[in-house]
């Protein structure tokens, strides 16, 4: 099979978020980033297992700048086995997914994955935007995605249950947790992974359609409070006037 | 994210501080390059955060028992012992030819410190493999090696190091287990072993002890001793196993370190168990010192990252817990004001401050100690040997001050959780109870200070003490570049000189021959030394993250770089100054600890 799986990266979970240019702009200085979780654990490492499973090839593709690389090699890491970056600096999501479907058009790719969402800005768009794009149906949110031949079936969660679909062709993949494990890349993997491809390839041009105002950062938490165990109603009344949760 | 430790941190000393570049110049490390080793640390914090630190906790309340004759120790020991072996993480400094990934020590050093922050209880079982694989790689036969270290490295075999009996703890020069040659060329062992770490469990299908014996005949004391292989179950021709009557006679219930087995054996109970002789007769404690000193400074990061994980669960603590009130400025506290965070208050300040001094710059030391070894691996001429040399003076120190220091640090932490601290809900008093086991084991704290003063500061006429001054001074002459970091730099430069004086005072009583008297104060000359290379390090981390903020090349937040410069000049303060009154200690000519004529303890 040949598969595409789309990786972003985004800022490690404990990095102090910050913006700039009157908080229109997320502020990457001193911030460490990591590949984003849904497109790492899930949608990289089922189309991986497949690979393994059936043959074929894994493409991570990336759009980003050069500082990206290292992100895109622990991909290769992982067990894809070469990577594309689109040299610009991601938008939105209807740009990034521009970029990608132009490239993925001329890829033949039997599946592109891609995780539900980043974990930063939580869009959840690219994926329904680049199936647009490449003219192929989208299955979001995937906790299960087995091969029956060239048939796909395809398990999404949706609220209280399971809903399971079949599909035979070409199609874009949103990865839900479930979908695979966590793959941890070992020594030799790591080590290899730079000797694997990696092209680099100029963007198409796409014109933005919407442009970002302003972010706010949500209010500072208070620290924790400790009562008396046999106090209830005192935690009654913090849960009910302070918490607002009851 | 589980918060144990810092990869900022590590990542800094390892590139900045320590210049990972410059080590892997070496034509032995062409594989890696810097951002292949940012992966690798990234996904072992990612291991470590899965297959780790949740299992922390659990092992301590579900400790390892010993019944009905077998070991019982926490299912994850077995998964993640097949784990590393997947991942290429048992032996990964060997040579490629060895089933090895040629990883620099450096590397390796900093990846152990994520993997013992997250649980200490685990790596102990993993480094002992890859430590008795190691023995047998450097120095027993090619059959040898195809008979045992395969195995191992997939993790399916454990391996041990098996020195300490009954009456033979430190001084290994009373040891009795024998070795008798057998007409097949291998040895019948009997005797019995303890203490033996991670020596036995189900999740093994065998263990590979490298167990020192003496062989019928050899001299008396430590020259008599040699080294052997003794496997639990030994290999039969047709690939299966057999028993090899090493008995596992119990499990010692420990403090701490719950969830790592510390075995009792006993060897040929029914006159069956056979050992296969590594290398030469009676070198066995040469061989053996390959690998203690290797687990010496093992042992200083598991101390180091067990303070580390400690000092990051007080942290989080201290900025959630509200207590009292901030003093406004008559002196008088405001009751209807809201609590304040206790880390507002200063000293729970000072204490995290000195929590942060010392697990940071344990890890600095530890780091540099592994840096050594490379370029002791892979260096040429005066150069292989200047840190060969700088090596073996670290080592003792590397071992030492983050388990005396890291105990010390928990301690604070610990006092930052008040009463919380001493309860079983909180995680403190599982670290405090864990590191005690460090300054004890691979060498007590005053066997390690002997070996500081005794050995390593005279030997070749003192000159690994001048390549530390020669270390020292560069350090100093860097710091001085920056105004801010002037006064510390001439602080630690004066501190050298005096060290000189200690050194004075305290050479004539060996050259005399009073050898009783020059060690009488070697743990406290250990204490003084340890102080000064950490303060050394400080310096070092100080003006790595001053130039980074005078250059604007910054990779983290400012803030990150400037809290490096504040806690050394906390270390200055609070710690460096403590040198004066151990300096005080070694010169003072009066002696009370030597037994003269009559007996005053009472």
């Amino acid at each position: 099979m040949n598969l595409l799986v789309c990786i972003s990266k985004t800022p490690e979970t404990t990095a102090k978020i910050g913006f700039t240019d009157g908080d229109s702009k997320f502020n990457e200085e001193g911030v460490q980033f990591i590949m984003n979780p849904y497109d790492e654990w899930y949608a990289l490492v089922r189309a991986i297992e497949l690979k393994e499973s059936v043959g074929g090839k894994v493409v991570a593709i990336n759009v980003g700048p050069a500082s990206n690389d290292v992100v895109i090699r622990k991909a290769l890491a992982i067990g894809a086995d070469e990577a594309v970056r689109i040299n610009a600096q991601p938008q939105s999501a209807m740009t990034t997914a521009k970029y990608i479907a132009d490239y993925a058009k001329e890829g033949n790719f039997d599946i592109v994955f891609l995780g539900k969402e980043t974990i930063d800005y939580n869009g959840s768009e690219v994926g329904s935007m680049l199936a647009e794009y490449l003219d192929l149906p989208f299955f979001s949110y995937a906790s299960k995605l087995e091969m029956d031949g060239s048939k796909a079936i395809i398990t999404r969660d949706v609220e209280g249950g399971q809903e399971t679909a079949e599909y035979t062709g070409s199609f874009v993949l949103s990865a839900a947790k479930g979908l695979a494990e966590q793959r941890i890349p070992n020594m030799r993997g790591i080590m290899m992974a730079k000797r694997k491809p990696l092209n680099v390839i100029e963007p198409t041009i796409t014109e933005d359609l919407s442009v970002v105002v302003k972010y706010e950062l949500p209010e500072a938490k208070s620290g924790v409070k400790m009562l008396d165990a046999d106090d209830m109603d005192e935690l009654v009344r913090l849960l009910h006037e302070e918490a607002k949760v009851i | 994210m589980a918060n144990y430790m810092s990869v900022e941190t590590l990542k800094f000393l390892m590139n900045n501080v320590h210049d990972l570049n410059e080590v892997l110049k070496a034509e032995r490390y062409a594989d890696y390059d810097a951002e292949s080793v940012d992966i690798l640390v990234d996904s072992i914090k990612d291991w470590a955060d899965k297959e780790y630190y949740p299992y922390f906790t659990e092992m301590d309340e579900k400790p390892v028992v010993y019944k009905d004759g077998k070991i019982i120790v926490h299912p994850q020991i077995g998964k993640v012992m097949k784990q590393a072996g997947e991942q290429g993480f048992l032996g990964p400094t060997f040579d490629y030819e060895d089933g090895g990934t040629q990883m620099p020590h450096l590397v390796q050093a900093g990846l152990n410190h994520i993997l013992e922050a997250a649980n200490n209880n685990i790596p102990g079982y993993i480094g002992l493999t890859s430590g008795a694989a190691q023995l047998i790689v450097n120095f027993a036969s090619q059959e040898l090696k195809d008979m045992f270290v395969p195995k191992m490295l997939t993790g399916e075999w454990g391996g041990t190091m098996a020195l300490t009996e009954p009456q033979a703890g430190s001084s290994l020069s009373d040891i009795v287990t024998s070795a008798k040659l057998n007409d097949d060329g291998t040895y019948a062992i009997e005797g019995q072993k303890i203490f033996i770490s991670g020596g036995d469990h189900e999740y093994c299908d065998n263990f590979v002890h490298l167990t020192l014996a003496r062989i019928e005949g050899a001299p008396a004391g430590t020259k008599g001793i040699s080294l052997f292989v003794v496997p639990k179950h030994r290999p039969t021709a047709d690939g299966g196993l057999e028993s090899n009557d090493v008995i596992t006679a119990g499990d010692f219930q420990k403090l701490g370190q719950r969830g790592y087995a510390t075995t009792h054996l006993v060897y040929g109970e029914n006159n069956n168990c056979k050992g296969w002789l590594v290398g030469a007769p009676n070198k066995g404690l040469k061989y053996m010192f390959l690998m203690m000193n290797g687990a010496r400074i093992d042992v200083g990061m598991t101390a180091t990252s067990t303070a580390t994980a400690a000092y990051h669960a007080s942290l989080q603590y201290a900025n959630e817990r509200p207590q009292g009130r901030k003093m406004t400025s008559d002196g008088s506290k405001d009751a209807a004001a809201e609590q304040t965070l206790i880390i507002n208050h200063p000293d729970v300040r000072r204490m995290l401050l000195l929590q942060k001094a010392i697990v940071e710059g344990s890890l600095s030391l530890v780091l540099e100690a592994a840096k050594q070894s490379d370029f002791a691996h892979t260096g040429e001429g005066d150069f292989k040997e200047d840190s060969h040399d700088r090596l073996e003076f670290l080592t003792p120190i590397a071992k030492t001050y983050p388990s005396e220091m890291g105990r010390i640090a928990i301690n604070n932490g610990l006092q930052i959780f008040g009463g919380y601290g001493f309860c079983m809900d909180f995680p403190l008093q599982q670290y405090y109870r864990d590191i005690r086991i460090m300054s004890l084991y691979e060498g007590t704290t005053g066997i390690q200070s002997l070996d500081l003063l005794g050995r390593k500061s005279t030997m070749k006429n003192g000159k690994a003490l001048q390549l530390l001054g020669k270390d020292v001074m560069e350090a100093v002459e860097a710091a001085k570049t920056y105004d801010e970091l002037k006064p510390y730099a001439n602080k630690l430069a004066g501190k050298m000189q005096e060290v000189q004086e200690v050194m004075m005072a305290l050479l004539p009583h060996a050259m005399k021959g009073d050898f009783q008297r020059f060690l009488s104060d070697a743990t406290i000359f250990m204490e003084y030394m340890g102080t000064l290379v950490i303060a050394w390090q400080w310096l070092k981390m100080a003006t790595h993250a001053k130039e980074a903020l005078v250059t604007g090349n910054l990779i983290y937040i400012s803030d990150f770089y400037e809290s490096k410069i504040h806690t050394m000049k906390f270390f200055f303060k609070y710690e460096v100054a403590r040198t004066s009154g151990l300096k005080d200690i070694l010169l003072d000519p009066e002696v009370l600890t030597i037994l003269k004529e009559k007996e005053l303890i009472s």
